[in-house]
């Protein structure tokens, strides 16, 4: 709003002071997590389906402070303007609340995580099940503690198969960050912001396969391979906990 | 938009099974790659990259900036790329930003690190000028002409060219009095610094089609793949960046495959391009 | 559901879905003979009502609302202004109300929905008029420095009295809003205290001495009905709400005032007799909502 005049949060300054001090902690070889967790200990998920009523398929996660909500409509008619097409649509958009971050932000669109999103599950739903029409994933960070693209891939395809959507599989995504020889898995916000690389995966666990990947910082390949093995290994897991989530509601 | 008959796209796929693909090049084969210098001349460093029929120009400005609260000690750079229309009718008005936006953060994955600026392919930490107060802001801008498919490898091979022909000006600086004071800058406009690139990485792209995978895929090779996996390589064989595009999945293994394909190809791809920008340098000079 | 064998043409003949869905005022007419609705509630019954206290961590004040299936998050966040010289000593209050696209099929990504900001504003409203917040409490140097207070409201699930879920949600949020320990640094910056911090107590003098509470006034609740024929439904959901178009808001506060009365058009046209139910019952749900809130805030205590 223009008319407001300009505001600040009275913890951004103690923020930056304390964020310069945990870079130094984590340029070390050994130091303990604030959550108090072990390098390759994942936080604990906890998800659930059918957590909006309004749509097709709906699924809630929190990992730590991570809260995340995704609902699923259609598949329904795609937009007048769209081309005929035989094989389905997915449309994807994330977006964050107001709230999400600790100094409070304009809760906007995420144009670059809705594409990843996208590309995460277009290769999982099997899009020549529901020809001429579109599903669209919405997801909306309630709040963001950290691996938040991870956590909302996850919760995604959790909604999708709330909603009935056809899938080859579940698709799990878990990041880790790179803090000189220490892999860290499953990062929480301040370790995200002081990490040297980070490397996401997202995979189909049941048919071993990656949907998608991205890596940053500089790496090499032995470190590589390390990584991916730790997040493919806690990608399995953490299918195992959304499929007996699906199968609780099931029963 | 390629319109592929069945019979064209069963000779593509043919081809890249027995290693010769229509244009005679092998699977792991680049087109032949022209490079142009100092096409812009109000810019700091641009460069023109030619890779078959794939067209772009990279330019890069320098401006004065202040750093980032968070990072004192290092200078800020943007990229930003933009698909003319001049290359396909479908970049026309609104259609190229997806890509636009697709290309310009993989771009910022393959050159500018993790969050903290460690790894990055364009050292940080020689852009700053006083720390804390001021240091340089590079706009890398580039502008895709005609596309013939992997724009992100021709892109990211003209910001390489681009920036070893970037020249920073000197600048001199008057401290103030006290601390608090924004210090005095004074530029240069003689007197300029090259900018150091041996750090900065080279994209190789690799597209899947069918079972095999090749390199510099043209538009209707690309037409086909079913997943690519573009892998930003530095000087010393580290990764600096990983980027997958293409919904189908992948076994873990080709991924790991296809890194140590593309470490390899990538090296012969730098000495390429340094002989290239060498040459263009000659050219330059005369 | 006991209404749809029977006399009256077609509608003996289709299943009852699809006589829901071809002939929706029908079906709910038949309904309403009965005094009853199709999930069951007598005419003038709302929903059930949850409040969930401080669900979102990183804010100063929040609250999680459910009526039924309509769900709204609401979270304050407090940050610094420099008052306005015509009130130096008075903070200053943002409401937003934000319907997010996976609240209802309706409401697509860029989009934003037309209802939302017409909420936005009677929130805003009802709010300044119950002058149930004292703007003065938000000071902290007269002139100076003063709390503005962003509250957001989010709706997660769309069906139906949405402004009624999210007044309510303001007002817990606000019930449970936390001021934070600040002090004032040697820029003239006021900078949050966490904890013990003994070398910047001695330095820095508190500004806010202890974490405390709004003392908030009389709190405003409302209930929202739709007027049919000679029928008051309250607490409509979403289907009522498409079906049927007119609609009575009555704001009370916690002392039985009216705060505020909204009909936007409609075809039914409310005499006073109407008009008085609707407020009876609105007087009735004020305690019902009152009693909600307190008891949630006295379970927050007791953790």
């Amino acid at each position: 709003m223009a008319t407001n005049p300009a505001t600040y949060s009275p913890s951004q300054s103690l923020e930056r002071r304390q964020q310069q001090q945990r870079r130094k902690i984590f340029l070390q070889a050994d130091w303990t997590r604030t959550d108090g967790r072990s390098f390759h200990q994942c936080r604990p998920a906890f998800m659930r389906t059918g957590a909006s009523n309004a749509a097709s398929g709906s699924a809630y996660a929190e990992f730590g402070g991570t809260k995340v909500i995704v609902s699923v409509f259609g598949p329904r008619e795609s937009k007048k303007a769209m081309m005929y097409s035989d094989t389905g649509r997915l449309n994807c958009n994330v977006s964050y609340t107001t709230f999400s971050t600790p100094t409070r932000g304009q809760g906007s669109d995420h144009k670059e995580y809705s594409s990843m999103l996208h590309k995460a599950l277009e290769g999982a739903i099997i899009l020549e099940t529901f020809p001429k029409t579109t599903v669209d994933v919405f997801a909306l960070v309630l709040e963001s503690g950290g691996s938040d693209l991870p956590v909302i891939i996850s919760c995604a395809s959790l909604a999708l198969a709330d909603a009935g959507i056809m899938m080859y599989d579940l698709v799990s995504s878990v990041s880790v960050s790179c803090f000189g020889n220490n892999l860290v898995i499953d990062p929480t916000a301040e370790e995200e912001a002081c990490q040297d690389g980070s490397l996401m995966i997202a995979c189909m666990p049941a048919r071993y396969e990656v949907t998608q990947l991205t890596l940053t910082g500089e790496w090499s390949t032995a470190k590589i391979n390390e990584a991916m093995e730790l997040c493919l290994d806690a990608c399995l897991k953490l299918a195992n906990i959304m499929r007996s989530c699906l199968k609780e509601i099931a029963s | 938009m390629v319109g592929l008959s069945t019979g064209e796209k069963h000779f593509i796929h043919g081809g890249i099974a027995q290693d010769l693909r229509s244009d005679g090049r092998k699977r792991l084969h680049f087109r032949p790659i022209s490079v142009e210098t100092g096409v812009i001349p109000q810019a700091n460093g641009s460069a023109r990259v030619r890779l078959g029929a794939t067209d772009v120009i990279v330019s890069i400005k320098a401006e004065l900036g202040k750093p980032n609260s968070f990072q004192p000690d290092k200078g800020k750079v943007a990229i930003f790329i933009d698909c003319s229309p001049t290359a396909a009718p479908e970049f026309e008005g609104r259609g190229g930003e997806e890509l636009s936006s697709e290309l310009s953060v993989a771009l910022e994955r393959c050159f500018l690190g993790g969050k903290t600026g460690t790894g990055a392919g364009i050292d940080l930490s020689s852009l700053i000028v006083v720390e804390g107060k001021v240091c340089w802001d590079l706009y890398i801008d580039g502008l895709v002409i005609s596309s013939d498919g992997n724009l992100l490898d021709a892109l990211a091979a003209a910001i390489k060219v681009a920036l070893s022909n970037t020249g920073i000006p000197k600048v001199n600086v008057d401290l103030g009095a006290s601390p608090d004071d924004q210090p005095e800058v004074d530029v240069s406009d003689e007197e300029f610094l090259q900018f150091d690139t041996s750090g900065v990485p080279v994209v190789v792209t690799l597209t899947k089609v069918g079972r095999h995978y090749i390199v510099d895929a043209t538009l209707e090779e690309e037409s086909q793949m079913s997943s690519a996996v573009s892998v930003s390589v530095n000087r010393h064989g580290h990764i600096c960046g990983l980027t997958k595009r293409g919904g189908a999945g992948l076994d873990p293994s080709v991924i790991l495959d296809m890194i140590s394909v593309a470490k390899h190809v990538s090296q012969n791809l730098i000495s390429v391009l340094d002989s290239e920008i060498a040459a263009a340098e000659a050219n330059a000079d005369e | 559901m006991e209404s749809s064998e029977g006399t009256g043409g077609l509608s003996g003949e289709i299943e009852v879905e699809a006589y829901r869905r071809l002939f929706p005022l029908p079906f709910y007419e038949r309904h309403l003979l009965e005094s009853v609705r199709p999930d069951a509630r007598p005419l003038n019954r709302a929903r059930d009502t949850t409040i969930a206290l401080g669900p979102v961590a990183s804010a100063d004040g929040s609250a999680l609302v459910k009526i039924g299936d309509t769900t709204m998050l609401a979270a304050i966040k407090l940050e610094v202004m420099t008052p306005s010289t015509d009130a130096p000593d008075e903070g200053s209050l943002a409401i937003e109300f934000q319907m997010p696209p996976i609240c209802s099929p309706s409401v697509r990504p860029g989009r934003p929905a037309e209802v939302a900001s017409v909420i936005s504003k009677q929130l805003s409203d009802v709010m300044m008029s119950s002058e149930m917040i004292n703007l003065k409490e938000l000071s902290l140097i007269s002139g100076k420095a003063a709390w503005m207070a962003y509250l957001d409201i989010y709706c997660l699930s769309a069906d139906g009295c949405l402004f009624d879920a999210a007044l309510l949600s303001a007002i817990a949020a606000f019930s449970h809003l936390q001021i934070p320990l600040v002090s004032v640094n040697d820029d003239g910056r006021v900078i949050a205290v966490f904890g013990e911090l003994p070398e910047a107590k001695l330095k820095l003098e508190l500004v806010n001495k202890e974490k405390r509470k709004l003392s908030l006034g009389s709190k405003p609740f409302s209930l929202t009905c739709i007027l049919h024929e000679e029928y008051i439904l309250a607490d409509p959901n979403a289907e009522e709400e498409s079906i049927m178009d007119t609609f009575v808001t009555v704001v009370l506060d916690s002392l039985g005032q009216l705060v505020s009365i909204y009909k936007p058009g409609g075809a039914a046209l409310a005499n006073m007799s109407t008009i008085k139910a609707c407020i009876a019952l609105t007087k009735s749900r004020v305690k019902e909502l009152n009693n909600i809130l307190s008891e949630s805030l006295s379970e927050m205590e007791v953790d």
